[in-house]
């Protein structure tokens, strides 16, 4: 796991891909963080995450369109495969990878909230981590659903844009349980939604279930492509 | 050392293996023969466990394939048909990798060293991949099978896309992995598995058709003898002396080749050697022998037989070199 994981980190940052990511999402962070200064108000930080979750979430797709796509197409998922490791190992160390980009942009996105704290005594670091951690978990989840969808396509473009749908309907999908009458369903649809399980981590409240949740998708999906990648060797 | 038995590969409605069962003994080198799609690659990728058997099963050094995957699989470097190499990384860099990927514990910067110098690429150890011509990329997949010195190494036609000066080389270098490897190699070029093989396992449409080694099959297949002879002098004597010949059962006359020299086929009786016999007869009689050939089946002609017209019309205009 550990060298997979290396290697497709060291492949991020040799191709445009990882700076990209990182680059462009810590771009709108400045935006945003440039709008909390000119209101002049710290409290405003949370809010930023807040709002952070919808570009992040249709960035996320970049980050794992080619983890097992391109090894596919390039014949490489053979080494992989034949090497004596588990699929297990082999589809966590992508997850890792693409995970670790993503908490790397976070963590830098901490620069300006550290800068702003110098001015600001009223910053509430609680709530301020508590935010980045609810961020860190959706993002889990969202590279998971992602490496998911790449192991089932051989083309980047084909593993991207499904993503970026899957990504898309979780995003309305808070619409959606208004529209429905049936309360079940929309109860359901609630229960699933990125978004319902993310707010109230930037208002501060930490919220156990949702942590559960969100690990959970985590570890539903890479069972999934683990299961994936071994039906390949029945096929 | 590998150990397949009964193994059957279906895909739907076709089946790609049927039934093939054969054993490999400690530091021998098998080669693998068969026409393009016989199933020589998928019962390399079966073996490595990159591919499931439908029914069989495989074991490598006592273990199974299924039952212990992890074990089996550090016994194997394996060269599949494309080398799995990340055009984005140095060499250096990728064998690193996999050094670390089949969590390898022997001393890292000597053992990649070597095989850097064994396989010939100290020199692009720090080239992207990418850049390399295919010679190399081939020795790369090569060096990325040696890594961590597995006692069986399984190589999908490694000499494809081979300069013949590398082909030779690589041939050598197999031939001496085979010393203290077990070693299973596929082609479909015959000279190639000729060259370096023990023993040949011939596949054709999912079916072994023939073992041995490559002696045996020669003999297996030829049950009758041919001398085929250019001699200088007249033909009906000659002739006649031929006939008169202890051994021989047959004489016919091909006509006249050069000014004075005539072909002669003769057939011999089963286990006879004629040559020296001939020998004498014609330096007694002053008929100079020009040619003479032993026209027992080649190993081209027993993989013809046995493998029908598949193989002809693959490979009509490459492997009439084979002698």
């Amino acid at each position: 796991m550990n060298a997979i994981a290396k290697k497709e980190l060291k492949s991020y940052f040799l191709s445009p891909i990882g700076y990209v990511f990182v680059g462009v999402v810590l771009l709108l962070f400045g935006y945003y963080f440039y709008q909390v200064i000119r209101i002049g108000s710290s409290s405003y930080v949370p809010e930023v995450y807040g709002t952070m979750f919808i570009w992040s979430m249709m960035f996320l797709p970049i980050l794992t369109m080619r983890s097992f796509s391109d090894e596919m197409k390039n014949h490489t998922d053979q080494g992989l495969l034949t090497a004596p490791v588990g699929v297990g190992a082999i589809v966590f160390g992508k997850f890792l990878a693409a995970f670790l980009v993503f908490a790397i942009t976070m963590g830098l996105s901490l620069i300006p909230v550290v800068i702003i704290s110098f001015f600001s005594s009223s910053l509430g670091w609680g709530t301020v981590f508590g935010t980045v951690l609810g961020s860190l978990l959706y993002g889990a989840a969202m590279v998971s659903i992602g490496v998911f969808i790449s192991s089932l396509t051989q083309s980047q473009i084909v593993a991207a844009i499904a993503t970026f749908g899957v990504s898309i309907l979780l995003l309305v999908i808070n619409q959606m349980s208004g529209l429905v009458t049936n309360t079940f369903f929309s109860n359901l649809l609630s229960w699933i939604s990125f978004d319902t399980r993310y707010q109230p981590f930037t208002k501060g409240i930490f919220n156990l279930s949702s942590i559960v949740f969100f690990l959970s998708v985590v570890a539903v999906f890479v069972f999934l492509t683990a299961r994936k990648l071994e039906s390949k060797r029945w096929g | 050392m590998i150990e397949v038995k009964n193994l059957t590969k279906r895909y739907g409605e076709n089946i790609a293996l049927n039934n093939i069962s054969f054993t490999v003994g400690e530091n021998t080198i098998i080669g693998f023969l068969g026409p393009n799609g016989a199933g020589k690659s998928t019962t390399m990728n079966i073996i490595t466990g990159y591919l499931s058997a439908s029914s069989g099963s495989v074991k490598v050094g006592g273990f199974d394939t299924l039952d212990q995957p992890n074990e089996a699989k550090r016994m194997i470097g394996y060269l599949p048909e494309l080398p799995p190499l990340y055009m984005d990384m140095t060499v250096k860099e990728y064998l690193n990798f996999v050094y670390e990927l089949k969590k390898v514990t022997l001393p890292r910067e000597k053992h990649l060293r070597e095989i850097c110098a064994l396989v010939k690429i100290l020199d692009v150890s720090r080239r992207l991949i990418g850049n390399l011509s295919k010679g190399y990329r081939q020795r790369v997949g090569l060096a990325q099978a040696l890594v961590g010195n597995p006692p069986v190494l399984i190589l999908d036609e490694p000499t494809v896309g081979l300069d013949p000066k590398q082909i030779i080389e690589v041939r050598n270098l197999i031939k001496g992995l085979g010393k203290n490897h077990t070693v299973i190699l596929s082609s479909h070029i015959l000279p190639e598995i000729q060259a370096v093989a023990d023993r040949i396992l011939v596949v054709n449409r999912g079916s072994l058709v023939a073992d041995g080694t490559p002696f045996e099959l020669e003999h297996s297949m030829s049950a009758e003898h041919h001398l085929s002879v250019r001699m200088e002098g007249a033909a009906e004597e000659v002739e006649k002396a031929l006939r008169g010949m202890r051994f021989v059962q047959g004489v016919q006359n091909f006509g006249e080749k050069e000014p004075g020299v005539w072909e002669y086929e003769i057939s011999v009786a089963e286990g006879e050697d004629l040559r020296r016999a001939l020998f004498s007869l014609a330096s007694k009689r002053n008929w100079p022998v020009l040619s003479m050939t032993s026209s027992d089946l080649s190993l081209e002609d027993v993989f013809l037989r046995l493998t029908g017209s598949a193989y002809l019309q693959d490979n009509l205009t490459k492997g009439g070199d084979a002698q």
